[in-house]
């Protein structure tokens, strides 16, 4: 297997997805203090609130999203390549039987 | 014997994932009225028109990534042989059955009988049977017929 195979299988087209959900995670969490909603020098308001713990919510489930895909996808292509190896080698001990 | 593993954890943890961010995108359409910081009836605030902008590209694209996944876990599924794709009706077979029967070489059921009971299948792989072996006594007849023609012309020229 190729670098770029196995950086495809290991990035696909929802991990750019989920990376989005990311980036949009990180602007609603500022988005109150970017847009001066929330004033300064006071407790937050109900609407920062949310709007921090939603952002937060975002940006932990698309992390965990495209880590834990990762994380699966390396495993099965660990399987393969020792599933490949472990074909490899019985077919040598056989080759070697039958000479 | 070798076996098939198919592992459909990825596919799970990605629709999961898309799942959870669907809900949040609808929370953050709905939180304004929901948290009462959205007077009925006033304009929109600043974060409300945010918090609805925000919210509906994040469930529809969410929506689409669950959609991609799911389509993703089919796929696996019917790759590895647990789900078989369901067969289309031959329309041939729907406009002359009769002609399509005789025509079958082995006594197979067409596959515009997948659909229907065990009883019917039956039948239909049974009336396939007889079509095959009539048109082989008929196609054996016929040689035989044109090699007696063949014989009797034969002795007419000797």
């Amino acid at each position: 297997m190729t670098l770029g195979t196995a950086m495809r299988r290991l990035f696909p087209l929802g991990s750019y997805v989920l990376l989005l959900f990311f980036l949009t995670g990180i602007w609603v969490v500022i988005s109150p203090f970017a847009m001066t909603t929330q004033p300064s020098g006071i407790h937050w308001i109900p609407s920062t609130i949310n709007n921090v713990v939603a952002g937060s919510l975002l940006i932990v489930v698309s992390l965990a999203g495209v880590l834990g895909y990762m994380a699966f996808e390396l495993r099965d292509i660990l399987r393969e390549a020792r599933e490949k190896q472990l074909q490899q080698e019985l077919q040598e001990h056989q080759a070697a039987a039958t000479h | 014997m070798q076996t098939t593993r198919v592992t459909i954890a990825k596919y799970i943890w990605g629709m999961t994932a898309s799942l959870i961010i669907l809900l949040t995108g609808g929370w953050l359409i709905l939180a304004p009225f929901a948290l009462g910081y959205q007077p009925w009836g006033a304009d929109w605030a600043n974060q409300t028109i945010n918090d609805f902008w925000v919210g509906i590209p994040v469930a529809v694209v969410a929506l689409v990534s669950f959609a991609l996944f799911l389509a993703s876990l089919i796929g696996a599924l019917r790759a590895s042989g647990v789900l078989v794709a369901a067969q289309r009706s031959q329309p041939v077979v729907a406009a002359a059955p009769a002609q399509a029967m005789m025509q079958t070489a082995a006594p197979v059921a067409p596959a515009a009988y997948s659909d229907q009971s065990d009883l019917d299948r039956t039948l239909a792989t049974l009336a396939a049977a007889l079509a095959a072996d009539l048109n082989s006594r008929r196609q054996a007849q016929a040689s035989s017929n044109q090699q007696t023609d063949q014989t009797i012309s034969n002795r007419r020229d000797v």
